[in-house]
């Protein structure tokens, strides 16, 4: 058939060029829609449109066409080669995603091997305490304040009412290093430190390390604390439970309960101790409450103006609160951890569940 | 101290069952530590702070359970029922070491067993029964919380009390059979010769009442609490009568407690009592204290009413008048702790309940607080150690001297000046740290013994250095610790751990944006516990700021650890914090194209990278943008001594894009620089 549409092509005649013009449409249409590779898409391309094409013939003897008719074969010669460019081209894309297709299928990876990374470290869990309940009381307005940890009795005594030859001394055992150096059995040593470099109203925590001579299950002689204090002229012990009660509800929850019972520390007048309900049973009683249903977590109270004296300031014009906690405590109960020694012991295993 | 329930009843008609009491007084500041059941009583353990002395009795717990219930306590109507002959002679030397003194004697008692009720009652709270005059002293001293003595008066000589400090006198055996050393200062009571007791603290040997004691003096006193407290500390002995004589007892319920141990000597042992000897040289004065009323409620917080303040100072046997706006108080002699304004508003706030008080917020002006710079760059150190793959550790401050022996720190190295505690735990923990890196090394070492492998840690804690002044300099450092062990893991890590580290050093410069650091092989500065030959130290802004390398082998095995330990510190993490940059300033992104070229080249082996990228640098042109070292190869065909060093430079000009004959330029100049400086060869 083929043959014949070049041999009747020979000799111009309009309709015969019509007719040959339509039998290569149709002819690509049909032998296009019956390719069956890529390849074979490529042979017709060559086949109807390469340099030697049926219908680059037709465009090639557009010259011996009388010029008047040259304009409207030239449209419609044009035309053809759109039509069958755009067949050519609809089946090659169809063969070329099914190609895809087939190779991307055989392109497996076993998704379940590890991924590649630099496993991350963990902060220890009292540096994650420590910044959290310390963002609180920044977020509140507090300042951090550090003081030295070898500190002078002084500051760690003296200044905070714990004279010489008192009993009150007994409440904390102390490490020495000389008769008026010790290590700091409490960062509310910062307290007095703070208050002669700078003048109220004062907000101010201190977290820090504290160090008791005192070793045994339940107790480890280097451990953390975080004191905080208010100085103005107008607080009160309602601002004290106030504030407390901000604290120990961001940390544990809106649904623990505050108990403030009183106590003594020297260096506050009024003084308080803070139970909180048990985290544990919720103050059902279990173990860690030691069955009463609370556990105690802050030591507080109204500063003594016996600290303000040492201080240099007026008794009389100023009031504030301070309050200290320990932060293993803190973290015991936050991740239920029931050995106090696991913090010094920095074991990988411990370390890595935080 | 440990109150009975029953005993608790005699004196306060209460109608509370035991768990209501517990609560009431944990509420009160009395703090119910424990409840034990024994036989038909409940014994209360209570822990009583050091300022409430005058709650160390039961007749003080009554006093406080009658003060918050609000109903009356019975008291002690104790007196000698029949007085025969006179008192003893008492003298007090320093009134202010003994400001009261009183005694009576007894004849013809007869010692033996104490009645059933008695020694129960003592041993239900933790005091062992032994005979009935040690017995009935010591019921006193539960009861009304004054310590009491008793003498075999046959013993003392010429039957007279002289309180005096011991002067020349340094040693005295007590009745607990032990000799002790006394200091000058030590007041003792001495007979007409001779030391006979340590004033509060414990009776003599001497003296002591035996089986066979027929006569006695009975002491009841009140001595100085410093002065008590300095002699029970110095002799490293505390007593019930010491504990209570430092926190002070009641002065003016001496002769009260001394009639009443008298009367029950008299009823139990028999005998004939004296009339009352009381030296009483340094009468009480009661403090009168004033507050007004505004002030009580400003500092609690909330509205009390004036007739509450009033009422229930008195429940606790406060005197109290009124004082224009406020009240003027006098504290019983027993409230010794009560001494000014603030003392009063704690007790009207203990008695309001501290649980009804409500919880206000404080208004505060607004302030700018100052930034808290050092904190934050602890935390970017910590957080970037982390993100490396490090996690933290926190060690104990103290150090084992022997540690610094271990590293083989020479004996002038100022870590070596060690801060020593008097009286340490254990000699393992006898010093302050003057390095961290024991404590690394020991968590290590810990850690390896129970299997754990990937060991990658740091710590930023604060080393106490010497400072010649009374407190040592607290310098904060950074240290790390790589372990690399041998196990493979399926993501090959070619590096033995050196590079790991440093590259987390690296990193964290590059999240501080510092720029001036340089890590330099320098055998003079390397730490005596590092390899020689795998350590350097780290410079930053050109100050020596720490060091970094593999630990060396030896120190190792002194350390138990097995595998290749890389060490990484930063002496004062100050010298971090003055590189931090001010500001960040923007450099506007490049107009024209990079041209990237390889160079690869085969140097001596101990040439650095360093070294050659130096050279690199300083090429004078201005179109070198960046050399990265991306080869670095050993081995075949490469000859033995040699390496060969391959860096991928990029060239830019801000002006124009640039041409291969421009690149080809500089890139052929870089190779002639490198072959005369280092002797390099192109390798092909």
């Amino acid at each position: 058939m083929i043959q014949r549409l070049l041999i009747t092509s020979s000799k111009w005649s309009k309709k015969g060029m019509l007719n040959d013009i339509e039998s290569i449409k149709n002819l690509a249409r049909d032998e296009i829609s019956n390719a069956r590779c890529l390849q074979d898409i490529y042979d017709l391309k060559v086949k109807y449109l390469g340099k030697k094409g049926l219908l680059t013939g037709k465009l090639k003897s557009l010259g011996s066409i009388p010029r008047e008719e040259r304009p409207a074969f030239g449209r419609i010669l044009n035309e053809s080669k759109n039509f069958i460019e755009s067949l050519l081209r609809k089946q090659e894309d169809i063969f070329k995603s099914s190609e895809l297709d087939k190779s991307l299928r055989t392109e497996q990876i076993d998704v379940t091997v590890p991924g590649c990374f630099i496993p991350t470290g963990h902060l220890h869990p009292i540096t994650q305490v420590l910044d959290e309940i310390s963002g609180i009381f920044i977020s509140l307005g507090f300042t951090v304040e550090e003081g030295p940890e070898v500190e002078l009795d002084y500051y760690n005594f003296e200044a905070l009412n714990f004279p010489k030859d008192h009993p009150a001394r007994d409440m904390q055992d102390t490490f020495f290093i000389s008769d008026d150096v010790v290590l700091r059995t409490h960062t509310s040593s910062v307290q007095v430190r703070v208050m002669e470099k700078s003048s109220p109203p004062l907000r101010v925590i201190a977290p820090g390390k504290v160090y008791r001579c005192d070793a045994d299950v339940s107790h480890i002689p280097m451990f953390h604390q975080l004191e905080g204090f208010m100085v103005d002229r107008h607080i009160h012990f309602s601002d004290l439970k106030g504030v407390l009660e901000l604290f120990i509800h961001r940390v544990f929850g809106r649904d623990t309960s505050l108990r403030f019972r009183p106590s003594f520390f020297p260096f506050t007048e009024p003084s308080a101790e803070i139970d909180i309900s048990c985290v544990i049973c919720n103050g059902s009683g279990c173990n860690v409450c030691g069955g009463t249903g609370w556990i105690e977590i802050l030591g507080a109270g109204m500063i003594n103006p016996r600290v303000y004296e040492k201080a240099g300031y007026d008794p009389e014009l100023y009031t504030g609160f301070a309050f200290g906690l320990g932060i293993e405590r803190v973290a015991m109960l936050k991740y239920g951890i029931d050995d106090i020694r696991l913090f010094p012991e920095n074991d990988k295993r411990f370390l890595e569940q935080f | 101290m440990k109150a009975s329930y029953i005993w608790l009843k005699e004196f306060v008609d209460f109608n509370l069952l035991p768990e209501e009491l517990s609560h009431t007084l944990t509420m009160a500041g009395l703090e119910v530590e424990a409840i034990e059941e024994v036989e038909e009583d409940t014994i209360f353990d209570i822990g009583i702070t050091p300022n409430r002395p005058d709650c160390l009795s039961i007749r003080g717990i009554a006093r406080e359970i009658s003060a918050v219930l609000e109903i009356p306590s019975k008291d002690i109507s104790a007196g000698v029922e029949k007085e025969e002959g006179e008192g003893p002679v008492v003298e007090i030397e320093n009134s202010g070491l003994c400001p009261r003194y009183s005694s009576r004697i007894i004849t013809g008692v007869k010692s033996g067993p104490s009645p059933e009720w008695l020694s129960k009652r003592l041993e239900s709270c933790g005091i062992r029964a032994t005979s009935n005059i040690v017995d009935i002293t010591n019921y006193v001293l539960l009861e009304l919380g004054q310590p009491m003595h008793a003498f075999d008066l046959d013993k003392l000589s010429g039957k007279k009390i002289v309180v005096r400090q011991a002067g020349a006198v340094n040693k005295f055996r007590t009745l607990d059979d032990e000799e002790r050393d006394l200091s000058k200062e030590t007041l003792l009571i001495w007979d007409a010769e001779k030391p006979v007791a340590i004033a509060g603290v414990m009776g003599g040997r001497n003296t002591e009442v035996s089986e066979s004691t027929l006569n006695i003096l009975l002491e009841s006193a009140y001595f100085n609490p410093s002065s008590v407290r300095r002699t029970s500390r110095s002799l490293n002995l505390s007593t019930e009568s010491s504990y209570r004589f430092e926190r002070g007892v009641d002065i003016e319920a001496v002769t009260l407690a001394l009639d009443r141990a008298a009367q029950m000597i008299a009823e139990i042992a028999g005998g004939r009592v004296t009339k009352i000897t009381d030296k009483y040289p340094g009468p009480f004065e009661p403090k009168k204290i004033s507050v007004s009323f505004k002030k009580i409620c400003s500092v609690i917080g909330v509205d009390i009413s004036e007739s509450f303040v009033e009422k229930r100072l008195r429940n606790l046997g406060f005197r109290v008048e009124r004082e224009g706006e406020g009240i003027v108080a006098i504290p019983p002699a027993y409230r010794n702790d009560v001494e000014r304004d603030v003392d009063i508003i704690e007790e009207v706030a203990r008695l309001y309940g501290y649980d009804n008080i409500p919880s206000t917020m404080p208004f505060m002006q607004m302030s700018s607080p100052p930034e808290h710079k050092r904190q934050e760059l602890v935390k970017i150190l910590k957080n970037s150690m982390t993100k490396s793959g490090f996690s933290e550790v926190i060690n104990f401050s103290f150090l084992n001297p022997d540690a610094l022996e271990k590293l083989n720190l020479p004996s002038e190295d100022r870590r070596r000046n060690l801060v020593y505690i008097k009286n340490p735990l254990r000699k393992e923990e006898s010093a302050m740290r003057t390095t961290l890196i024991p404590s690394l090394l020991n968590n290590v070492s810990m850690n390896l013994k129970r299997g754990e492998k990937m060991l990658r840690f740091f710590e930023v804690s604060r080393v106490f250095l010497s400072s010649g002044q009374k407190l040592p300099d607290e310098i904060t450092q950074l240290a790390a610790i790589y372990h690399k062990d041998m196990s493979v893991s399926i993501w090959q890590d070619k590096h033995d751990g050196f590079y790991n580290l440093k590259g987390a050093l690296e990193n964290l410069f590059m999240e501080l944006k510092i720029k001036e650091y340089s890590f330099e092989r320098d055998t003079s500065s390397v730490e005596p516990y590092l390899h020689p030959g795998k350590s350097c130290s780290i410079t930053i802004n050109s100050q020596k700021a720490g060091s970094l390398g593999t630990l060396h082998p030896g120190v190792a095995d002194a350390f138990d650890i097995k595998g290749n330990v890389i060490l990484l510190e930063i002496h004062d993490i100050e010298k971090i914090q003055m590189a931090l940059p001010g500001k960040t300033t923007y450099v506007s992104l490049p107009m024209y194209p990079y041209v990237e070229r390889d160079i690869a080249i085969i140097v001596s082996k101990d040439i650095t990278v360093e070294q050659a990228k130096k050279i690199i640098q300083g090429i004078d042109s201005d179109i070198i943008e960046s050399i990265t070292l991306f080869d670095i190869y050993t081995g075949k065909p490469i000859p033995d001594d040699k390496k060969s060093l391959a860096f991928s430079i990029r060239y830019r000009s801000a002006e124009k894009t640039l041409t291969d004959s421009e690149v080809d330029a500089v890139h052929s100049r870089i190779l002639k620089r490198l072959e005369a400086q280092l002797k390099a060869e192109l390798r092909s």
